[in-house]
């Protein structure tokens, strides 16, 4: 499933809320959570992540994997933490919305 | 092993940027690990290579390259972003510390702040004069096209060959019908007029060509123009087209104005339109506007009667010198057409120039020049005194400056520190300046430079001091001066102060310290020696400005205007018969002798000492006048007391009385300056002459019954060959009246208005001023120049005083060791004193002899405004190099003073 504008930014603050990761690490927790139903385009992925690191929504740094490899984590700064608050709130605003509309019968 | 820096650490380590390539690399490296991740990824989950590589492609969009393409571009863009946000912000951290540093040194910035206010505010004042007055286009369409054609004259008594003249109506319509070089053409000239319907005023409105406003470009705002064929002949139907002033205020700004009439002189005239609002004609005071064609013939006068002015526009596609080419050869023709009967083969012409040249007195615009010029030299003193200033902050933060050098700032980085800190001065120096030059525009605009040229009246009033203000023009003048000026005291000691080396600096040694200083001295002392050059140019034009005034003032005016109130009586046209105004304005003096305190009541028609007003030729004997060989003299009337109400002597013979009257033997009385250049040697009392004005020309003319001491009639120039004749014998429509009293002339001219209102209420009295004002208005352009330049050399010298107090100080403090040494060693307080003052009088006289120098290149310019002076006047340089001496003297003997006092023991120890 192709992801609506605007809410990969979202999803990615999201997953690391739940800690510093890298790049594959987001995509495939985002994978998992949404059983396979979201799936990221990777080149979209870094320039999200780049994009984010520039707005200081995120901070990054090269670290090493559990298995030896090179990688550039990301974490969560505070005003990406307040930033994802405000846009999941609003997020889940606009697709209740949405379902509510899609939802209704036609009587 | 690479490791990331936040671009603020970046920047406070002055990190060079990163380079693109680099920045690629990183953005690579962490492609290919997600892409490798994955790869494991799938393998782990039993996926072959080839389809793991395969999926891992599609997620990346199908194509590598383009996957890379576009991380790396969008990488850049954020690379520049974000450089461009650090420049800004380090530009914000710059101006934050420099504006710090500034609070943090009340004494400093306010003594840079004020001192570039009062530069940077007189120079946009006086910039703002010279752009209304000169630069500034004239508000009319395609004003480069606008022309003035005027005659030019023979040169005959006090006119000189060539001066330009201006037209008689038979002469203009020979030149109108035959001139093919331009589109439009127009006469006007300046006539007061008294509106007698509703109440009585009496204003200046302009007799103009109907095709006046479409020369100029300008049409109506309502109603509409002057008819074409109201031209083609005299005594055309009267239309008047009102100024929009004047539609304001008599007619509310009622359109329905358009079609009433509007009693003018006694004669109805139909209002026809309005004119645009802020046109006041090119006589710069028309409140209205009438076609000169309403006069009949006789008011026109003849061919030799010159009365009004001509302007033109050129065609398109004509230049301005084949305009003027075509008006000099129909002069010819015109001149042909109208030989001068009185001086054959006598030179008449025409020319054509620049209506942009005309557009205000010579004198007024080189004066102003002149004033630019002083005034950009009070602001170069502001700037050196300032970067004066900036040099010795300097020199006391080298430590500071070597450090950051060490930490790797860059000498570029750091000029920029330090030029922002002038910027910021000059900025906060602009800002006080617009208060500065408001007050100046405001104190301009308030001059009335009464500048008459009788011989010459052919210039333009449409622009006028009154006009000067603090427009936008100005305030970006003021602004950019202020950037320029930042930019010029400040880059010069913010290249030195980074100048040295990092060791020698940052060694507290003796030595490396002295040799900082003694540099920075040495470009202090230049600076000094600057500052007292341009303050005695200055002082050299101020004192010579000053001088010739005082001589103008010196020269005995030939009468005594204290005590005198004069008004203006018109008595409009034919209301009142030539023999019954004596009548008239005998009932008119013995009422105003009723008022209380008045002492004497005189009629006459001319102020002294403002030009002139009447230039006339005297001949005797039973013939025609020889303009060539007769004298001309300026003709005055008078009443009996005229004389001692204005406190002019009788050397000889009598003044009128009361028995030269109408009917009477005609007399005369000539001044001192006539009898002795007309008669030398002779007595001229009891001779008969005939003047060419006032019906003194027939017969025998007038007996000369008296000699009158000589008046004046121009501030710069000797008293001219005046006669009077009694004004009972010649009466006119209008008179302008003396009153003499012993009260108070403020509360007289209210007493005298009120008794005017009720002996001539049809008439209007106006004009009401004291001989002290309008005397005093006859100086005023001296007087205006010498005082703004005095100003300015003033401030100059203030500013001058003021470095060479610092740089002293300085010295003394540096040399405090070597002056103990000099009093432990046994020099006396007053030889260590000498030595000082005398440093400081050596750089005075380098600086004194450099601007004496340049005073004389200089001063030439100011030669046509002086008054029976030499610009290299000796007196006025030597004054001005004593008071230069005396004060600088007076500024470098306090650090002197000091040094004096300095206790050896101390002094030794202190390092």
């Amino acid at each position: 499933m192709a992801l609506l504008k605007g809410t990969l930014d979202v999803l990615v603050l999201k997953t690391l809320s739940w800690g510093p990761m890298h790049a594959f690490e987001i995509t495939s927790w985002l994978e998992e959570r949404s059983t396979g139903r979201v799936e990221v385009d990777d080149a979209a992925l870094l320039q999200a992540l780049r994009r984010m690191e520039e707005r200081k929504l995120l901070g990054a740094e090269w670290g090493v994997t559990k298995n030896g490899r090179r990688a550039r984590y990301y974490r969560l700064t505070p005003a990406g933490r307040a930033h994802l608050r405000a846009e999941a709130d609003r997020l889940v605003d606009h697709f209740d919305a949405l379902v509510t509309i899609l939802g209704a019968r036609t009587s | 092993m690479r490791f990331e820096l936040r671009p603020g650490v970046r920047r406070w380590f002055r990190l060079s940027r990163r380079n693109p390539s680099a920045l690629h690399d990183e953005l690579d490296e962490e492609l290919a690990i997600l892409i490798a991740n994955r790869i494991d990824a799938l393998v782990a989950r039993g996926m072959s290579v080839d389809e793991a590589r395969g999926e891992a492609l599609r997620r990346l969009g199908g194509s590598l390259d383009e996957a890379r393409r576009q991380l790396h571009s969008s990488a850049d863009q954020r690379e520049r972003r974000m450089e461009f946000r650090d420049y800004i912000e380090s530009l914000w951290q710059d101006v934050r510390y420099a504006a710090r540093g500034l609070v943090r040194r009340p004494a400093f910035t306010s003594v840079a702040v004020l001192t570039l206010a009062i530069g940077i505010g007189a120079t946009t004042a006086i910039f703002s004069a010279v752009n209304v007055m000169i630069l500034r286009a004239l508000p009319y369409a395609q004003p480069n096209e606008l022309m003035t054609v005027s005659l030019t004259a023979p040169g005959r008594g006090n006119i000189t060959a060539g001066s330009h003249v201006v037209w008689s109506y038979p002469k203009y319509a020979f030149f109108r019908d035959h001139q093919q070089a331009f589109a439009e053409i127009a006469p006007f000239a300046s006539a007061p007029y008294v509106i007698t319907s509703g109440e009585v005023e009496r204003l200046t409105g302009e007799q103009v060509g109907a095709t006046y406003l479409r020369t100029l470009g300008l049409a109506p705002i309502i109603g509409r123009d002057f008819d074409r064929s109201l031209d083609a002949h005299t005594a055309a139907p009267p239309r008047v087209i009102l100024g929009s002033s004047l539609w304001e205020r008599r007619f509310n700004a009622d359109p329905h104005a358009i079609g009433q009439t509007l009693s003018l002189d006694g004669k109805p005239y139909t209002i026809v339109g309005v004119a645009p609002r802020g046109f006041k004609g090119l006589s710069g005071t028309a409140e209205l506007f009438v076609p000169i064609t309403t006069l009949t013939d006789d008011e026109m006068g003849g061919a030799w009667s010159h009365w009004f002015n001509v302007v033109a526009r050129r065609k398109s596609g004509i230049t301005e010198r084949q305009a003027s080419a075509a008006a000099v050869v129909l002069g010819r023709q015109v001149a042909n057409q109208f030989p001068d009967r009185v001086l054959a083969g006598a030179k008449w012409g025409a020319v054509a120039d620049p209506l942009d040249q005309g557009r205000i007195a010579p004198l007024i615009r080189q004066s102003l020049f002149v004033l630019f010029g002083a005034v950009g030299l009070v602001l170069l003193i502001a700037c050196v005194n300032v970067a004066n200033l900036q040099l010795s902050r300097a020199s006391g933060r080298r430590r500071e400056i070597a450090v950051r050098m060490a930490i790797g700032a860059g000498r570029r980085r750091l000029v920029r520190l330090l030029l922002t800190e002038s910027l910021l001065l000059a900025l906060a120096g602009g800002v006080f300046a617009v208060g500065v030059a408001w007050a100046g525009t405001r104190a301009l605009s308030q001059v009335r430079p009464e500048v008459v040229d009788f011989a010459t009246r052919a210039r333009i009033g449409a622009v006028n001091f009154s006009l000067i203000q603090l427009d936008w023009s100005a305030l970006a003048f003021a602004l950019g001066l202020a950037l320029v000026v930042g930019v010029l005291f400040g880059l010069l000691p913010a290249l030195g102060a980074t100048r040295s080396t990092l060791a020698n600096a940052l060694k507290e040694g003796d030595a490396a310290q002295k040799r900082g200083i003694t540099r920075s001295f040495s470009g202090r002392r230049l600076l000094v020696v600057l500052e007292i050059a341009l303050a005695l140019v200055l002082l050299a034009g101020s004192g010579l400005m000053m001088r010739s005034l005082s001589k103008m003032l010196a020269v005995d005016e030939g009468f005594d205007p204290r005590n005198v109130l004069s008004l203006r009586l018109t008595v409009p046209g034919g209301s009142i018969g030539r023999d019954s105004l004596p009548g008239f304005y005998s009932q008119v003096a013995t009422r105003l002798r009723a008022v209380p305190g008045v002492t004497s009541v005189a009629l006459g028609n001319c102020p002294p000492l403002t030009g002139g007003c009447a230039i006339t030729v005297m001949w005797s004997g039973n013939r025609e006048p020889d303009p060539t060989h007769d004298p001309l003299v300026g003709i005055y009337w008078a009443s009996p007391e005229y004389f001692n109400t204005l406190g002019i002597t009788l050397k000889q013979g009598r003044i009128f009385t009361d028995a030269d009257r109408m009917g009477t033997a005609k007399v005369a009385l000539v001044s001192e300056a006539t009898a002795r250049r007309v008669w030398p040697n002779q007595n001229p009392i009891g001779r008969h002459v005939r003047l060419g004005q006032g019906g003194f020309s027939e017969g025998d003319g007038a007996e000369i019954v008296g000699i009158v001491g000589d008046t004046r009639q121009w501030v710069d120039s000797l008293p001219a060959k005046d006669v009077y004749i009694p004004f009972a014998q010649s009466p006119r429509a209008g008179a302008m009246i003396f009153v003499r009293s012993t009260r108070d002339l403020t509360s007289l001219a209210r007493d005298v208005r009120a008794a005017m209102k009720e002996v001539a209420p049809h008439y209007p009295t106006y004009d009401v001023q004291t001989m002290t004002a309008r005397t005093g208005a006859a100086t005023a352009r001296a007087r205006f120049s010498a005082m703004l330049l005095g100003l300015f050399a003033l401030t100059a010298l203030a500013l001058a005083v003021v470095g060479i107090y610092g740089v002293m100080s300085l010295v003394v403090a540096a040399r405090t060791r070597e002056i103990g040494i000099r009093i432990a060693l046994g020099a006396d307080r007053g030889r260590v004193q000498r030595l000082v003052v005398g440093e400081g009088m050596t750089l005075v006289a380098i600086g004194a002899a450099i601007g004496l120098a340049g005073a004389l290149a200089c001063t030439r310019v100011l030669a046509t405004l002086l008054f029976h002076l030499e610009p290299s006047d000796p007196p006025t340089y030597v004054g001005i190099v004593a008071l230069l001496a005396v004060t600088a003297m007076a500024a470098s003997w306090v650090p002197a003073r000091r040094a004096s006092r300095v206790d050896p023991l101390e002094a030794l120890r202190s390092e």
